[in-house]
């Protein structure tokens, strides 16, 4: 993946040494600045020396940060794998019990309700929902802060105090990152509930004289939430390669603005740091999904080991 | 108690407790807080290449001399800083600068001759690759354009320097600006990875402000040194520079107090803000230009004629009035109007007059043979491609007007976006046939990089313009002293370049900055909204 993002990038047009060329500077520092970075080799002697470095773990000194790329990525990757997991929990947890508040009677006031509203949550720009929950919350209620991570004299606060202000400070971006989220989970658990909820074997329990709790629990949910856990490994890697919108609208530190600048500005080793990370990260999300799957239904485990 | 009511008491708790708990210290009487949109790359002097960086760091570092803009002169005053007097001798090649003896660094070390002497040295070094690397034209260098320190500095006192500089080179103030170093921190590192030195190395400062904390992404906090001499009691001691990436969030939070200062506010949000009682507008006036690029070189564009009648048939005025909401001026040249006595204030803005286009291309041999609506010469139809860097909404409202305003005199042209690092590149590797783009007129103005036909000394010549008169004139501009000669030479380059119309000058854009009107003392200027601001105050 990585030799592909580097040859997809020396062939696309850029220079990265460009930010380096205005009226007031020296033509020529440009040049010194290209050749400190290596790029006046040729392609191939960088290709070989970054494969090398590859091996070793190094993806090179960041152009814009002056720094190594592992050490960049670090800083943003921390704010990123929080902020995300927090917003997955929430995401899960909500449209869990949303799915099952709207089964208990298909078709009647709640289920209508709920099914109209994650259409209109899933259909919202999060860049729109961002700008509004500033403007009620931050602008009209003055409840919340509008952007930022933390308070400029948070370290001057108190334990609690600073806990809380962080806390203050997540809540209008985690709801922008979770309300799509909770609508499309929602969505595909109350239609596989309902699903599943008409399939001959619930009737043949109710037959056997479970109760429909019982049969909730042992049956209907473990059948529904499987598939359920295929796109939710899928999307916790897209919440860790980051959240590029909500990030810009609540100036946060994450994963997706470092990946988009590094772009924008060409800086080649960041680039390819941010994409290998994120590779990675998807590929452990999609991994924990189906071992997550495998643990709820055994079958799957039988049926590798045939 | 049923979930029902435990959710009714955790609403209630949360409306109660919520509000209580927002930070809303930001509206200190000691602290001013200033949107950025994007964080410092390097608050280090070395490497401070963005305009905002340069700010920040001005108010970290002494210089030699500081600038203010003189509004009535329309340029720039220079006066005092580290440096308390100064004199030129007869010639004007040697400096004799008496240094202040009060400055201390952060850590205690007094500022001397040597800190002088070694940023000039790094400075120059190629080694270091500072930003101003490669401008020290008018000093003693050796062949890899380093200074000779040994021909250019004198000092027989740690409060005395004297600075050399090559005969007939015309030096100036200006030339011995850049902020002082610490030298006896920078000296303790291998040049070569000063650039790599981490954030806490910007510590060691002189300015009137030192650098309390910086958290990456979020904010970059000055707290003013009350022992520096341009501290005054009264004066702001907190400056907070916060960023802020999206536009609307910058506006939102100074709606609220949040922050008390942002620039590049949009037209249209003017009169909202004016509204508030609270927000008080400073429209600076530009001296940034927008203009649409022609190749020079090629046919289509080779005659000043043609480009004249470009000019004539794009409705300037009505971007101005449409999309900046008169907040610009009509650009009649590369020199902004408020460079007064520079400016030729003879020329007049070209009309949007389509029909004296139309009769200019005719006279050039283009007309419409085979009735298509484009006009056409020697069996060539006049269409071309004008790109722009996509992601800005006013030049793609400019490329949709000039569009539909050269169609109406038969010229085909599409707007084609680019990426701006595609953009970026062809531009500058002379690839673009027809674009828009702008330019800011560096203080003092420089307008040998533009204009001048060698593209070595003129490499931001991007239209290939060549001209031996205009040539003529800023070799003589670049020897000549400020003055009324100079202002002259000015006003003669502006007057050729009118009639050449290399590109075609659309139009001066205002920086509208808005804050909050518990600022006091403020003064925006075009050296930069926070200049000076170790003057400014909150009231009480």
């Amino acid at each position: 993946m990585v030799c592909f993002i580097f040859i997809l990038l020396r062939i696309s047009p850029g220079d990265p040494s460009l930010k380096f060329v205005s009226p007031e500077l020296n033509p020529g520092l440009a040049q010194k600045i290209k050749e400190s970075f290596g790029l006046n080799k040729p392609i191939a002697e960088q290709f070989i020396q970054f494969i090398s470095n590859i091996f070793t773990g190094n993806f090179g000194v960041s152009y814009e940060f002056r720094k190594p790329v592992a050490g960049v990525i670090k800083n943003y990757l921390y704010f990123t794998f929080v902020f995300s997991l927090i917003s997955f929990i929430i995401q899960i947890t909500i449209s869990y019990f949303l799915a099952l508040l709207s089964v208990k009677k298909i078709n009647g006031i709640v289920d209508r309700f709920l099914n109209k509203t994650s259409l209109v949550l899933y259909a919202i720009p999060s860049f729109v929902l961002g700008v509004f929950l500033i403007f009620i919350f931050s602008e009209k209620l003055k409840l919340l802060p509008a952007s930022g991570l933390m308070s400029y004299d948070s370290e001057s606060l108190s334990g609690s105090a600073r806990i809380t202000d962080y806390f203050l400070h997540m809540i209008l971006p985690v709801i922008t990152l979770s309300l799509g989220g909770i609508a499309v989970f929602y969505k595909y658990l109350r239609d596989n509930l309902d699903e599943v909820f008409n399939k001959p074997f619930v009737l043949n329990s109710y037959g056997y004289g479970l109760s429909k709790k019982e049969i909730t629990k042992k049956h209907i949910i473990p059948n529904a939430i499987s598939p359920l856990i295929s796109i939710a490994g899928v999307e916790l890697g897209i919440l860790f390669s980051g959240a590029l919108i909500t990030e810009v609208i609540f100036g946060l530190p994450g994963m997706g603005r470092l990946t988009v600048n590094a772009i924008l500005s060409r800086d080649y080793p960041l680039v390819v740091g941010c994409t290998f990370i994120s590779g990675v990260l998807i590929i452990i999300s999609n991994l924990l999904a189906d071992l997550l799957k495998a643990e709820i239904d055994k079958r799957l485990i039988a049926g590798m080991i045939n | 108690m049923k979930p029902k009511q435990v959710f009714f008491c955790i609403v209630l708790i949360l409306a109660i407790y919520l509000p209580s708990c927002v930070n809303n210290n930001h509206e200190k009487n000691d602290r001013i807080v200033v949107a950025i949109p994007a964080d410092a790359e390097s608050l280090n002097p070395l490497f401070a290449f963005s305009f905002q960086e340069v700010n920040i760091t001005e108010l970290l570092y002494l210089s030699l001399v500081q600038h203010e803009w003189n509004d009535s002169d329309g340029d720039v005053k220079t006066s005092p800083m580290a440096a308390k007097n100064w004199v030129w001798n007869d010639d004007s090649t040697t400096i004799t600068l008496n240094l202040r003896d009060d400055i201390n660094w952060r850590d205690g070390h007094k500022l001397t001759a040597e800190d002088v002497i070694f940023s000039f040295d790094v400075y120059s070094d190629p080694d270091v690759q500072s930003r101003f690397f490669g401008t020290f034209n008018k000093f003693y260098l050796e062949k890899d354009q380093h200074i000779d320190l040994q021909k250019s500095f004198d000092s027989d006192n740690p409060y005395t320097i004297k600075i050399h500089f090559k005969p007939h080179s015309n030096p100036g103030l200006v030339d011995i600006d850049p902020p002082i170093l610490p030298k006896h921190v920078f000296s303790n590192f291998d040049r070569k990875k000063f650039v790599q030195l981490e954030k806490g190395n910007d510590s060691v400062t002189c300015g009137p402000f030192y650098l309390s904390k910086w958290n990456p992404t979020q904010s970059i906090i000055l707290k003013a040194d009350e022992n520096s001499f341009l501290y005054k009691p009264g004066t702001v001691k907190e400056l907070i520079f916060k960023v802020i990436p999206d536009y609307n969030s910058r506006v939102t939070q100074l709606k609220n107090g949040e922050i008390d200062l942002m620039e590049n506010v949009k037209p249209d949000q003017l009169s909202d803000l004016k509204a508030l009682n609270r927000i008080k507008i400073s429209a600076v006036k530009g001296r940034e230009y927008d203009y649409a690029g022609w190749n020079n070189k090629i046919d289509l564009f080779s005659n000043p004629k043609v480009r004249n009648a470009l000019t004539y048939a794009i409705n300037r005025e009505e971007i101005l009035t449409e999309y900046l909401g008169n907040n610009g001026d009509l650009a009649v040249g590369p020199v902004a109007p408020i460079f007064k006595d520079s400016y030729n204030h003879n020329l007049k803005p070209f009309d949007y007059d389509p029909q004296k286009a139309k009769e200019l291309l005719a006279s050039d041999g283009w007309e419409d043979i085979n009735k298509d609506g484009i006009l056409e010469k020697n069996g060539v139809q006049f269409s071309f491609i004008l790109n722009y860097a996509g992601g800005n909404p006013r030049r793609e409202f400019a490329a949709t007007v000039i569009k539909n305003n050269l169609k109406a005199i038969g010229v085909d042209v599409k707007a084609e976006p680019l990426e701006q690092g595609v953009f970026m590149e062809k531009m500058f590797t002379h690839k673009l046939n027809a674009w828009l783009a702008g330019w800011s007129v560096p203080i003092p103005i420089d307008l040998k990089p533009y204009w001048y036909s060698d593209l070595k000394q003129g490499s931001f010549n991007l239209t290939s313009y060549k001209n031996s008169t205009v040539d003529e004139l800023l070799d003589k501009i670049e020897k000549s002293k400020p003055g009324s000669l100079k202002n002259e030479l000015y006003k003669q380059l502006q007057e050729i370049l009118y009639q050449d119309e290399p590109v075609s000058f659309l139009y001066w854009i205002d920086n509208n900055v808005a804050y909050n009107d518990r600022l006091e003392n403020i003064k925006i200027t075009p050296l930069g909204s926070v200049h000076h601001c170790w003057n400014w105050s909150v009231k009480n």
